[in-house]
C-alpha cells in the first residue's frame, strides 16, 4: 500500500528511473550493449564526434548522451531531440536506430567481476569461478538485462543486417578505432572526415578518461559513492581472459554460448575440434561477413 | 497529469493488465506466440486438458489460462500456482518455462489483417499490400515484428530444457500428438482418451459455435464487428490464394532464413533474400525440419 502510493507519486513526478519504461521517440538513437562491453567509451567517442565544440567529460556525459537506466523519465523527456541514449536493455522493438557493441564474453566476465567489487556487490576475495557461474546462469543483479548471451542474441538475431542497426565489436574498436568510428559517423549522418574522427578518438582515449575519472568520480552517477580504489575505466584491452580466467570458467562460458561467440568471430579454445567438425552445414560466419 | 495519476493509481492497485511489467514466479509456464498464431486454440486445448471436468469456453478460458495483456494484475497474482499464462510478448528473460507456438508469417499477416478489420482498426477497403508493409516493420501491434519476435525467442531459448517449440501447422495436422508433447512438458496425465476429449472440445467447429453465443464474454471479441469471425479458417496455407505474390515475396525477402529454418517452403525457391543474414542459423544448430 505505502509502496503503491510511493510509486504513484514517483511516476506522476517523473522521478522514476526510465529503464525499460522509457518513452521512446521515433528519432532516438541508442547506444546499446551488455554491461562492461565498451559502452562508456563509445559514449565518449560519439559525444566527441557529434558535439566537437563541447567538453566531453564524466560531468557532461549524462547531458550529452544520457543513460536511460540511471536517469529519470522526467530528465529524459527534457533532453533535446534528436536524442542519443545509452542503454543496456536486451532487445526492445521500439528502439529503431541502434548502435550495438559486442565484446568477448570471457573479457566481459573479468571486467564485470572488478565492477561488482567496485560496486561493493561482492567482497575482494570472492571466488572468480563462482562469479562466472552466476554470470553465465543469469544470477547477477543485472539479470533484468538478460545474460550476455540473451542480450546479444536477441539484438543480433532480430536486427543485424537490417537498416537502423550497426553492429560493432569492442575488439575491432580497440585495434583500429578510426574505421569503426567512421561507420558510426555514416550511421549518424555525419561526415567521416579523418581529422574529425582522429580528434574524437584522441579526446576519448583511455588515458584521458582515466584522468577525468580520477577528478570527477564523485560527479558521475555511475561512479559516485563507489569504491575509488578500483577504477571504472579499467585496462581498455582485450584478451586478458587468456591469462586471468580459470580454464573451467572459460569452458563454462564457451559451452553456454560457443555457437553465438563463433558467429561473432570469437575463437573458442575448448572443444575446438568438435566445434569445427560441426561447421559442415553452417554458412559461417554470417554475422561478421557484413563487417569484413 | 490527472490521466497519469489515474493510470498509475490503477496500476498500483492492480486494476490494470500489467503487460511486460507482470510479476513472474519461478514455477510459471508461459504459452507464448506472436498474435494470430493459434494461441487461443492452444489455450482451449491446454485448458481442456488441465480441467477435464470443466468444459472450457470463451467465458472461462481467461480464468484458467490468463494473460498479462488481458488479465488484471491483482487477478494474476491471486491465481493458484503453478500458473499457465498466455502471452504475446517478445523475449523476456524472466519467463522460466515456455511453450512457443510459431506459424507461417504469410498466414499470420492475412489473419491479422482480418482481425484488425474485426476490431475496427482497419477499414474494409484498406489495401492488403499496405498492411503487409506495416507488418514487415512491426507496426501492426505492440510486440515487435513477426521476425523479431520469433528470432528473439528462438535465438535465446531453442534447445534449452524449459522451451517447447510447436508449429501451428503441425498442431493442425496431428493435434493429439502435438498436445501430448505439451502434456509431457507440463507433466500432465495424457491418456489417449484425455487427449481426444481435449481435442474434440477445442475443435474449430465447437469454437465457432461458442463464439456465436459468447462473443461479448471474451476480451478479444468483445465490442468488435460480429460479421467477421474470430475463429477463422483454422487451416494452414490460406495465403497462397489470398496474399498477392509480391507480398509473399516481400515477406520471404525479409525473413527467408527463419522461414526456411522453421521448415516452411519458400515461394521464391531455395534461398530467399539476404536481408535476414542476421538470423544466426549457425548458432541455432541444424534446421527444425
Amino acid at each position: 500500500m505505502i509502496y503503491g502510493v510511493k510509486r504513484i507519486i514517483k511516476y506522476v513526478l517523473g522521478t522514476d528511473i526510465a529503464g525499460r519504461n522509457l518513452a521512446v521517440y521515433p528519432d532516438d538513437t541508442f547506444i546499446v550493449s551488455y554491461p562492461r562491453s565498451g559502452n562508456t567509451w563509445t559514449r565518449f567517442l560519439v559525444a566527441n564526434l557529434v558535439y566537437p565544440g563541447q567538453p566531453v567529460t564524466f560531468a557532461d556525459i549524462e547531458r550529452l548522451i544520457p543513460d536511460c537506466e540511471a536517469q529519470s523519465s522526467r530528465y529524459l523527456k527534457r533532453v533535446a531531440r534528436p536524442r542519443i541514449i545509452k542503454s543496456h536493455e536486451y532487445f526492445d522493438p521500439r528502439y529503431k536506430k541502434v548502435i550495438y557493441i559486442v565484446r568477448d564474453p570471457r573479457d566481459v566476465a573479468l571486467s564485470y567481476y572488478d565492477f561488482a567489487r567496485m560496486y561493493r556487490q561482492i567482497e575482494d576475495g570472492h571466488p572468480l569461478a563462482s562469479y562466472v557461474s552466476d554470470f553465465v546462469a543469469g544470477r547477477l543483479s543485472s539479470a533484468d538485462w538478460g545474460t550476455w548471451g540473451e542480450n546479444v542474441a536477441t539484438w543480433v538475431s532480430a536486427r543485424n543486417g537490417r537498416p537502423g542497426f550497426l553492429l560493432l565489436r569492442y575488439e575491432d574498436m580497440l585495434s583500429n578505432p578510426a574505421p569503426e568510428l567512421a561507420k558510426v559517423a555514416s550511421f549518424l549522418g555525419i561526415d567521416p572526415a579523418p581529422e574529425r574522427l582522429a580528434a574524437a578518438i584522441e579526446r576519448s582515449s583511455a588515458d584521458r578518461m582515466r584522468k577525468w575519472e580520477a577528478k570527477q568520480g564523485e560527479r558521475w552517477v555511475s561512479t559516485r559513492n563507489k569504491r575509488s580504489d578500483i577504477p571504472f575505466v579499467r585496462t581498455a584491452a582485450s584478451g586478458l581472459w587468456r591469462s586471468k580466467l580459470p580454464p573451467s570458467s572459460i569452458a563454462e562460458i564457451e559451452s553456454a554460448w560457443g555457437a553465438l561467440m563463433k558467429s561473432l568471430g570469437y575463437e573458442l579454445t575448448v572443444g575446438k575440434a568438435v566445434s569445427e567438425g560441426n561447421r559442415a552445414g553452417a554458412a559461417l560466419p554470417e554475422l561478421v561477413k557484413e563487417r569484413t | 497529469m490527472l490521466k497519469r495519476v489515474i493510470a498509475e493509481a490503477k496500476r498500483a492497485f492492480g486494476l490494470q493488465s500489467p503487460g511486460r511489467n507482470m510479476a513472474v514466479f519461478p514455477d510459471d509456464t508461459f504459452l507464448v506466440s506472436y498474435p494470430k498464431s493459434g494461441n487461443t486454440w492452444a489455450r482451449f486445448l491446454i485448458a481442456n486438458l488441465v480441467r477435464p471436468n470443466e468444459k472450457i469456453d470463451f467465458s472461462n478460458v481467461n480464468r484458467v489460462i490468463p494473460g498479462p495483456e488481458v488479465t488484471r494484475n491483482r487477478d494474476l497474482i491471486r491465481l493458484p500456482r503453478p500458473r499457465i499464462v498466455k502471452s504475446h510478448q517478445y523475449f523476456d528473460p524472466r519467463y522460466p518455462r515456455i511453450i512457443y507456438i510459431v506459424r507461417d508469417p504469410r498466414d499470420v499477416v492475412v489473419s491479422q489483417y482480418h482481425f484488425q478489420r474485426k476490431r475496427k482498426l482497419l477499414a474494409d477497403h484498406f489495401p492488403l499490400p499496405e498492411f503487409v508493409r506495416l507488418f514487415l516493420t512491426g507496426q501492426t501491434c505492440f510486440y515487435g515484428s513477426w521476425g523479431e519476435h520469433v528470432a528473439s525467442w528462438l535465438a535465446t531459448r531453442h534447445g534449452t530444457p524449459g522451451f517447447l517449440l510447436l508449429r501451428y501447422e503441425d498442431m493442425i495436422q496431428d493435434t493429439a500428438q502435438e498436445l501430448s508433447k505439451v502434456a509431457c512438458f507440463l507433466n500432465l496425465p495424457a491418456t489417449p482418451d484425455l487427449l481426444e476429449r481435449a481435442v474434440d472440445r477445442s475443435s474449430a467447429d465447437r469454437m465457432r459455435q461458442l463464439e456465436k453465443s459468447q462473443a461479448q464474454l471474451f476480451t478479444s471479441t468483445k465490442d468488435t464487428r460480429q460479421d467477421i469471425p474470430f475463429v477463422r479458417a483454422a487451416k494452414p496455407g490460406g495465403w497462397q490464394s489470398s496474399l498477392p505474390p509480391e507480398c509473399a515475396a516481400q515477406i520471404e525477402q525479409a525473413w527467408g532464413q527463419i522461414i526456411q529454418w522453421l521448415g516452411y517452403e519458400l515461394l521464391s525457391g531455395e534461398r530467399a533474400g539476404s536481408s535476414d543474414s542476421a538470423f544466426p542459423v549457425s548458432a541455432m544448430g541444424g534446421p527444425l525440419r
